[in-house]
């Protein structure tokens, strides 16, 4: 009896019109993969396979997820068109074919790992008790680049760990994980001094990767645990202190980390330095410039002239390619991302559940703006990734991680939300 | 869990909020600030497109810059000429900073054509082409008022048309061969040369901003033509003293005979006489202290001085020494308001820019830039200029059948009397046919100013010549 009410919910939700989005979004990967594929004389075999594979794999995911579990779908199809984007950009622009072509193992590495947290976190029934170990486990991950051997040093930053050629960065796979450890120390309206065991976790991961000169990190981190707890305690005093607290470190750290000073002097004049310093910048701001309000086209810009431009460059190198207005739409589609992982939050049954939803949403939106901020002159530039887009194994299969978590969430609320309807009727009919 | 939810709305709302503002933020400055952005020289997008160039072509529709089939860049074929249009034109390497190549290049090469046009473009299979520029300056003219420049000297010549602001010329000197740099290494090449002095050239006025100075004293008092000074050829004011060429006694003159001569202890007595404020003000209705965008090109901003440095400053400022800076550009926009009835014209050096599909997409247009003088007093100070053209010291500057208004100047640079001054000479031609302006300035070229007055009516005839 049970298990035919959620059956029909699963094809109500089903029916919930996400059928134009996943076409739209087939057709827009097929058509610019095709583009890409056909745009010189010779044709490109490996953009041609993903003109096809990338609409299939689209499809199949969104149709067996959404099989296994009623899902919330249209944040599944966003994700995954984000994804695409970020394979489509870099079939274009990237000088060798390897580059999207690792993307594209990253992302099938993404997907999976998306259904293992959407799996996760359905089975992650005993949260109370694991929250420790996890902040332990959290912990001891954030440390291991300094670990003989693995530990390496990228652009500044000692925060990867790598052996034999394969690295991947702690701080990326430690988000959804330290989500779900604040929403475990933060849930169930806690005292402050309840709070503190998990404020110190906060505060030790923080510190950690200030060692480390992970600044983005370190912001969103700082960011996310002062709005979670806000949001689980309302206790508009501590939230205030934290912030002044946190602006307070970020005065200290531009008084003693010349990193940070490098980085506040270029974003205040990029153009006193155009061709060393701030060649970053300017490049990227010429390259937006370029692109004008509908860019230069698919394959007609020329975003290679920005240092990593398909990594901490890659929003630049869209909005030149495809334009401002699109640009203006790619910010859309993580706002409505947001939006949707707003509702999932509000439906959750528990406020583990709801404050962890609302620190993926929370972590995801924080990101986005800083990297475009950083991209347009806006924000100072920090080092974070444009989640799900810009090219990076760690970030794009971590962010994946989180999106399933979301969905996971989601899929539970579907099922109490049957639940529900179906005792209310019960209630009637008796 | 209601509490819970009430948080997270508000944080929801604010991070959406945040990015609603970004997205705002990001589509303005992109809307205002983008095309200066595309035309920064650092956009290698500019000299390696795909895209073609358009043409650059004066007021006569003479080619000053084209590009090739194979590709390259094409300048005007004469070295001399080429030469003497390099800082106006520019090149593709954006050497020259303020150059029409630099500045226009996201015209030249249509980065901001709307979507319907690249359609068209697409569908016509058409090569997407840039813009051409057809530019208010005529380069015969440009060429050869760069030939007789005195040997040996650097400065600028700046002619314009004072009723409605075209720039007919805009020579600099040194130039460079726009051919050159792309095959030299930028050490051979004299760094200067890639400045236009006329837009760029900060230069101390000295006495041609008398009339300036003279302006101030008939707006604020009309009854200053009759007031009687004497000049004893040197001024003992409280701290200093300021003396006039050659320690020359003017003896007792009244204002036109004081401005025909240069008088310095005149017009130092007369700057006292104003005050710093009433000067200043008047220089700033000038355009002094003033953030110069006109939307053709880029010129630097002139200045004079804002707080008073003691008695010393102001009389000073008088005689356009001191702290005063001009460029030649800003100083022929002074002669043409005194010509134009006291309106200064907006410079116009773009005349008409044309789209690859032939439509024309901008046109320049006269525009009135602002009222400086009153009618009766810009008709005062022009009979002065007169004066000073038919009997006072720019009298090389006459020439025949036409009546020619100036002033001459030279200014101190150093208080090293061994160094030489800067000879300027502004002025303008009082004809309805042909209403053009000038100013010139010869670096190091003396007192006297015989240099530069004679180069003007020879740039001024030129102008009458070849521009009609």
């Amino acid at each position: 009896m049970e298990n035919l009410r959620i059956d029909e919910m699963r094809v109500a939700l089903r029916r919930s019109n996400t059928r134009l989005l996943l076409s739209a979004v087939m057709t827009f990967q097929a058509a610019a993969m095709a583009l890409v594929a056909f745009q010189s004389g010779t044709t490109n075999t490996q953009a041609l396979i993903l003109a096809v594979a990338l609409p299939v794999v689209t499809a199949l995911t969104t149709v067996s997820m959404g099989k296994l579990w009623p899902i919330d779908r249209a944040i599944l199809i966003m994700v995954l068109f984000l994804c695409s984007l970020g394979i489509i950009t870099l079939s274009d622009i990237a000088k060798a074919d390897v580059t999207p072509r690792t993307q594209a193992i990253y992302a099938l590495a993404g997907i999976f790992a998306m259904f293992v947290g959407a799996a996760a976190i359905r089975a992650y029934k005993d949260w109370k008790k694991y929250t420790p170990a996890l902040m332990v486990l959290c912990i001891i991950a954030l440390l291991s680049p300094y670990l003989p051997v693995v530990g390496i040093v990228k652009n500044g930053a000692r925060n990867w760990v790598g052996f034999r050629g394969a690295s991947v960065q702690p701080s990326e796979f430690m988000k959804p994980i330290m989500i779900l450890c604040l929403a475990g120390g933060f849930a169930n309206r806690p005292k402050f001094t309840q709070c503190i065991p998990t404020i110190a976790f906060a505060a030790v991961c923080c510190g950690i990767l200030l060692m480390q000169r992970d600044l983005g990190a370190v912001l969103l981190y700082f960011l996310t645990t002062v709005l979670m707890y806000y949001a689980a305690t309302s206790n508009a005093f501590i939230t205030l202190s934290g912030l002044g607290l946190g602006a307070g470190a970020a005065v200290l750290a531009y008084r003693f980390i010349p990193l940070v000073q490098t980085r506040v002097a270029l974003w205040q004049n990029p153009w006193s330095d155009p061709t060393n310093k701030g060649l970053q910048l300017v490049q990227a701001l010429i390259a937006i410039g370029s692109g004008g309000l509908f860019g230069m086209g698919l394959g007609l810009g020329r975003p290679r002239s920005i240092p990593l431009y398909y990594s901490d460059f890659i929003f630049a190198a869209i909005t030149e390619e495809f334009g401002l207005i699109f640009a203006i739409g790619l910010l859309t589609i993580y706002v409505l991302i947001i939006l949707r992982g707003l509702i999932v939050a509000f439906n959750a049954r528990t406020s583990f559940h709801s404050l962890a939803a609302f620190g993926l949403v929370v972590i995801l939106g924080l990101q986005t703006m800083l990297i475009v901020g950083g991209n347009t002159k806006l924000l100072p530039l920090t080092g974070v990734t444009l989640p799900l887009v810009c090219y990076g194994g760690s970030s794009l299969v971590s962010t994946f991680f989180s999106m399933g978590i979301l969905l996971g969430i989601s899929s539970m609320n579907a099922e109490d939300e049957a639940k529900d309807i179906e005792r209310l009727e019960i209630r009637e009919t008796v | 869990m209601k509490e819970l939810r009430r948080n997270m709305r508000l944080v929801g709302m604010i991070v959406v909020t945040m990015f609603i503002a970004l997205a705002v933020w990001f589509a303005m400055t992109v809307y205002t600030q983008g095309s200066i952005w595309a035309s920064d020289i650092h956009n290698t997008r500019l000299s390696a497109s795909n895209t073609l160039r358009g043409d650059i072509t004066d007021r006569h529709g003479n080619l000053l810059a084209t590009t090739a089939e194979d590709g390259s860049r094409q300048y005007t074929t004469n070295t001399a000429a080429r030469r003497a249009l390099s800082q106006t034109v520019g090149d593709i390497a954006g050497m020259s900073g303020v150059g029409v190549e630099t500045f226009y290049s996201s015209q030249l090469m249509d980065i901001s054509t709307s979507l319907l046009d690249r359609l068209s473009e697409l569908f016509h299979g058409a090569e997407h082409i840039g813009s051409s520029i057809q530019l208010t300056i005529d380069g015969r003219l440009q060429a050869y008022i760069s030939s007789q420049f005195p040997k040996g000297y650097e400065g600028a010549v700046c002619v314009m048309n004072y009723r409605t602001g075209e720039i007919l010329a805009m020579v600099s000197l040194p130039d460079y061969d726009p051919y050159e740099i792309m095959s030299r290494s930028d050490a051979e090449v004299q760094d200067t040369a890639f400045l236009n002095r006329c837009l760029q050239g900060l230069y101390t006025p000295g006495s041609v901003f008398k009339i300036v100075t003279l302006a101030s004293a008939i707006t604020n008092d009309p009854n200053v033509i009759d007031q009687p000074f004497t000049c004893a050829g040197t001024w003992e004011y409280q701290g200093g003293r300021i003396v006039c060429a050659g320690n020359n006694a003017h003896g007792n003159v009244d204002l036109k005979t004081a401005f025909k001569r240069s008088c310095n202890v005149t017009f130092g007595k007369l700057a006292y006489q104003l005050g710093l404020d009433r000067l200043r003000a008047t220089a700033e209705l000038f355009g002094f202290n003033e953030n110069f965008k006109f939307g053709d090109f880029v010129v630097y901003n002139s200045s004079f001085p804002r707080t008073s440095s003691g008695l010393s400053g102001l009389v000073w400022a008088g005689i356009g020494q001191g702290q005063v800076l001009v460029t030649p550009l800003h100083m022929t926009m002074i002669a043409s308001a005194v010509a134009n009835r006291g309106v200064m014209m907006k410079p116009m050096l773009a005349m008409q820019i044309t789209n690859s599909l032939g439509t024309v997409t901008s046109s320049g247009q006269p525009i009135a830039y602002r009222q400086v003088l009153s009618e009766s007093a810009a008709s005062k100070i022009a009979e002065y200029m007169y004066e000073a053209v038919q009997s006072g010291t720019a009298t090389r500057a006459q020439i025949q059948n036409y009546t020619v208004c100036g002033k001459t100047g030279s200014a101190e640079i150093s208080d090293d009397k061994s160094v030489e001054t800067n000879a300027w000479f502004t002025g303008f031609i009082y004809d309805d046919a042909h209403p053009y302006a000038i100013a010139v300035v010869i670096e190091g070229g003396g007192a006297g100013a015989r240099m530069p007055s004679e180069l003007a009516a020879k740039s001024l005839t030129a102008a009458i010549q070849y521009v009609g």
